[in-house]
């Protein structure tokens, strides 16, 4: 809920534990203010304490996000489809085939009808399943490329690139990615610019970058 | 305390805006940050409300009488767990608790879902929370659960009203607006998909679980208010087509025929439009039931009260939100127009067309005639009455037809069944109904729409241990097990279909019991200690009057032994009890002795405590146990369609749907355990009622107008233990019967008295279109639904063959692993 939306990393206190520990206490002092009462008004009471409690912590959870200073996130909102939902896709159109295969066993669909109802139930599959596979593959390689950008630059934040991801990479069978990895950012040895791996003259100051160190 | 309330509503309300606002601004400009807040905003109504619940529920346990809801609802005599749900005992907290169960119902669809439709989540949200601004602004301005009393605070309250002092009416109305208020949440759904454009399956697959969840709730809710009719009020029937009772009734026609056409779109893709219009339809009745229930445009026993300005603020609210609705419908039309085909008429997809036509049709006769004396009153000026007599009547045929078409259905093959296909399917269920049919006449049965009742069933059932037994034995030859374990992979793999079946055979149990209706018994008697009424195979001897009390109430017990053929078979003590501060509303303690073929049923209505005589009205209603199991049954049936994917793999299931089950059945559970039978186990001289009489009785409404009269024909009404309005126009009748009078005489002589309201079945050319108007009506219906259905058989089948683009032999093989792997 909160942690969602929270950017710098709290060791300490979130703000719905605050806001529970305030109900606990809150309710001991009024239970305790009411012990004159019957036993199911006091339990009541530790509700109603309870439920202001929560309603503080769906008012955080409602003024937070304003304040958060979060780019727009249009393409993942209109696109919509996350991983995890074309994976549910998948699995739902492959109980439908099975399911049609059983209504063929019982007779409910002809040998026919099914040919053409579950030829098109898998094509549906198939295509899903292209997309999840391209969707993995681009990803890969948009992070390798990141990875290996910052990972040159990023000497100066003291961090090395340590990303298991990256590293997995490496074994993976992708011909195009060992390719990629195998060739490491060009700088310029004369303007000390950082230049495209296949890059033959530097883009800042023309030299060639041919000849390296 | 008070105010502290009324000021949650009211932030409850503006909460509700800001959600709204936020949520529609942030889906209209792709923020985040708004959506979320929108999000979190719709959360924080429901903790709203739940300290709202909180304060009022403390009110009542405290017995603060300065609030008038809780002086009216709440007394402090009264046990605490009647204080407690004398929360919804009224209107005002009733509509409190409906935005409560909203907010939580909203909150967890939007908790659940929050991933997976992330385009749909914010008009979800908006939908709903302006469901609940409507909802709260009518509390704020005009039924504010929190109002107190300006000068004199009472120091004590008035209790609540006797008759709802028991088990079945603390959990009767929860259950209804579980129904009723899941029933938005599909409503929500479907709007977002209308207005984002996403128009494919995917809101169908997130509303299914919930829809089923609304339905179980909205039956079980209605079986349970039959159970308390039956039980506590003491008139010997469960349902007397009473208008509140036939508002529950409608949005379970439409939710039913949705359930069933959703499964059309996910086969074949046809029908969306309809879908969608049948979802706001089903909303729109939830509203209308409320909107009858508490407006007091029809005389009910469950009405309110009448209350123009609440009437007025439903109907405004209703309209727009129709207008609302169906305007993006034609505004989506060009894309919810997709390419339909119907291969034949003998096809699972043209009985699922009937299943919803049918449904349909029964939703729009109940809802014709119970508005149709408002309707009459508007244009004769007469006011009739449309009564349980008519209503019995003109449903039987399209129950008869419901009931057949719940077997033909699953016998038909999708696209088009084939003769040999039909003979193989058709056999075995038919020759299950004629043997039925064979036996009922064989044993003397000879009214026909009950014999057809049972031959139909025979069908049903027939038709339903066919389906068992051979996917059984289709799934022991793919997995090479034996039947049992077949048969339980046979219902895992296939849950809602299955399930589906079980509650099929609920349905037929349900039938059965309504045609046991048929052959009831009825019998009054004046008895004196030591005297003895006969009915049926049974004799009842009356011993004694006992008069107790227990500090709460007086009860006064006939004790009495019932005896067939001279052996005694139970003793049975029907009392009447005077609750204090009500002892003008005494309420009926009901005596029954059940069994599965029929129900002993006696009734103390009058008693003379120093002669020791008792007057008792006793009934034998066969088959009415049917009734119940068949709610059980339903539950059950219901419970397993809804079981996550994953359960009877012995694996866990994903939690949010298995957290969403377990809630719904753990909740059946404590609903439905402590339901076993409550009623009293365990009292003439002579009234030997000749069939004329029985038969004039049915058909003469009661019209003594008391309070809480709800015009029921004299012999029937739900109020009669306690209310002798009746007396009167028995008189009457007994003395029209002496003169001997014929039925059509005394019948005139009646509406020359009282006018024409007096008549259950309304007579007369305008009023014939009470039926006329709903049959012709469907018959219209059914038209429409040939000429479409033809027209989309001869268009040619566009795209068909176009979606099998050749495969990858690669990708083939691995989708054939990936589904063996499934099984």
């Amino acid at each position: 809920m909160s942690s969602e939306t929270s950017t710098e990393s709290q060791p300490s206190f979130e703000p719905w534990q605050l806001f529970t520990l305030a109900g606990l206490i809150g309710a001991t002092i009024a239970v305790f203010m009411a012990r004159g009462e019957s036993p199911a008004a006091v339990i009541m009471i530790s509700i109603t304490i309870f439920a202001a409690a929560g309603v503080g912590i769906a008012a955080l959870r409602t003024f937070l996000p304003l304040t958060q200073k979060t780019p727009s996130d249009g393409a993942r909102i209109v696109g919509g489809r996350t991983r995890a939902a074309l994976e549910r896709e998948k699995t739902l159109l492959l109980r439908s085939i099975k399911e049609l295969e059983f209504d063929r066993a019982m007779g409910k669909v002809s040998e026919k009808d099914f040919v053409e109802m579950s030829g098109r139930l898998r094509a549906r599959a198939a295509r899903l399943m292209r997309q999840l596979d391209a969707g993995a593959g681009y990803r890969n390689e948009i992070e390798r490329e990141i990875a290996k950008r910052i990972g040159d630059v990023g000497v100066i934040a003291g961090s090395t690139k340590q990303d298991p991801a990256y590293a997995a990479e490496r074994q993976s069978p992708d011909d195009v990615g060992r390719v990629l990895l195998s060739r490491p950012a060009t700088t310029c040895a004369s303007c000390n610019t950082s230049n495209d791996p296949d890059a033959r003259f530097c883009k800042h100051c023309g030299h060639s970058l041919e000849a390296r160190p | 305390m008070s105010s502290l309330g009324y000021y949650l509503l009211l932030a409850a309300f503006v909460v509700g805006a800001y959600a709204t606002a936020m949520s529609v601004a942030g889906a209209r400009r792709r923020s985040r940050p708004l959506i979320e807040s929108g999000i979190g905003a719709f959360y924080l109504l429901a903790a709203i409300m739940t300290a709202a619940s909180s304060v009022i529920v403390y009110a009542f346990l405290t017995g603060d009488y300065s609030i008038r809801y809780v002086q009216r609802y709440s007394d402090s005599a009264q046990p605490l767990f009647y204080k407690l749900t004398s929360y919804w005992g009224g209107l005002d907290g009733s509509i409190m608790f409906w935005v409560f169960l909203l907010s939580l119902f909203g909150s967890a669809a939007i908790y659940i879902n929050r991933e997976r439709h992330r385009e749909l989540i914010p008009y979800i949200v908006a939908i709903i929370s302006t469901v609940e601004m409507f909802f709260l602004l009518l509390m704020i301005v005009h039924n504010n659960p929190f109002e107190t009393y300006l000068t004199e605070n009472p120091t004590d309250g008035a209790g609540l009203n006797p008759l709802l002092q028991n088990f079945y009416m603390v959990i009767h109305p929860p259950t209804m607006y579980l129904g009723f208020v899941g029933l938005t949440i599909p409503y929500a759904f479907g709007m977002a998909a209308l207005i984002t454009g996403y128009l494919d399956d995917s809101w169908l697959r997130a509303v299914r679980r919930w829809t089923m969840v609304a339905w179980l709730f909205l039956s079980i809710g209605l079986g349970l208010g039959m159970i308390w009719a039956y039980e506590e009020l003491g008139w010997g029937g469960y349902w007397m087509w009473d208008p509140v009772e036939n508002a529950g009734l409608l949005p379970w026609f439409t939710a039913t025929a949705f359930l069933h056409s959703v499964m059309v779109q996910e086969r074949r893709g046809m029908l969306r439009m309809w879908n969608v219009s049948l979802v706001i339809l089903t909303f729109f009745l939830t509203l209308f039931g409320t909107f009858m229930t508490r407006s007091g445009i029809v005389q009910s026993v469950h009405s309110f009260g009448q209350d123009p300005v609440l009437s007025r603020m439903f109907t405004i609210f209703m309209v727009s939100m129709l207008i609302f609705s169906f305007g993006f419908v034609i505004y989506r039309m060009p894309l919810l127009r997709a390419r339909n085909e119907l291969d034949s008429w003998l096809s699972r997809e043209a009985a699922f067309l009937f299943n919803n036509w049918i449904l349909l049709f029964c939703a729009g006769f109940v809802l014709f005639a119970t508005m149709f004396p408002t309707l009459s009153e508007a244009v004769t000026g007469e006011r009739i009455t449309v009564g349980p007599p008519f209503f019995n009547q003109w449903m039987i045929p399209i129950g008869l037809a419901m009931l057949v078409l719940t077997g033909i259905g699953p016998l038909l093959a999708w696209r088009k069944s084939t003769l040999i296909n039909l003979r193989d399917q058709f056999v075995f269920p038919i020759l299950c109904g004629l043997l039925v049919g064979g036996t009922t006449v064989a044993l003397g049965v000879r009214i026909w729409s009950s014999g057809l009742c049972f031959a139909f069933s025979g069908f049903v059932i027939g038709t339903i241990t066919q389906e068992f037994w051979r996917g059984a034995r289709v799934r022991q030859h793919t997995t090479g097990t034996d039947l049992l374990t077949a048969l339980i992979g046979l219902v895992g793999r296939n849950k809602r279909r299955y399930g589906g079946y079980i509650i099929h055979v609920a349905i037929v149990l349900l039938f059965l019991g309504f045609a046991g209706s048929g052959f009831k018994l009825e019998e009054s008697a004046l008895l004196t200690p030591g005297q003895e009424a006969r009915i049926g195979s049974y004799v009842i001897r009356h011993n004694s009057l006992s008069v107790t009390d227990d500090g709460r109430k007086q009860m006064i017990t006939a004790d009495m032994t019932v005896l067939r053929d001279g052996v005694e078979l139970t003793k049975m003590y029907p009392a009447r009890w005077f609750f204090r501060k009500h002892e003008d509303q005494p309420t009926t303690e009901v005596a029954i002795r059940r069994t599965f073929a029929e129900d002993l049923y006696i009734v103390m209505p009058q008693f003379d405590a120093s002669q020791q005589s008792a007057n008792v009205e006793i009934t034998v209603n066969p088959l009415v146990n049917w009734v119940w199991l068949g709610f059980g049954l339903l539950a059950f049936g219901t419970l397993i369609a809804l079981l996550p994917e994953t359960a009877f793999a012995f694996a866990v299931g994903r939690v949010p749907d298995a957290a969403k089950t377990a809630t719904a059945s753990l909740l059946l559970l404590a609903i439905t355990l402590p339901a076993a039978v409550q009623a009293q186990d365990g009292a003439p001289g002579r009234t030997n009622k000749t069939v004329m009489q029985r038969d004039i009785e049915g058909k003469v409404i009661c019209m003594c107008g008391s309070v809480g009269c709800v015009r029921s024909p004299l012999n029937n009404c739900p109020m009669r233990p306690a209310c002798h309005g009746y007396d009167a126009q028995t008189a009457q009748l007994q003395k029209f019967l002496n003169e001997g009078k014929g039925q059509d005489d005394i019948l005139t002589a009646f509406v020359k008295e009282y006018g024409t309201a007096v008549l259950a079945i309304p007579q007369g050319r305008f009023n014939s279109l009470s039926w006329v108007l709903p049959y012709g009506l469907a018959g219209l219906g059914l038209l429409l639904l040939v000429a479409t259905a033809r027209r989309w058989s001869t268009q040619p089948s566009v795209g068909a063959a176009g979606g099998v683009d050749t495969l990858d032999p690669a990708l083939d093989a691995r989708l054939d692993d990936e589904l063996r792997d499934l099984d």
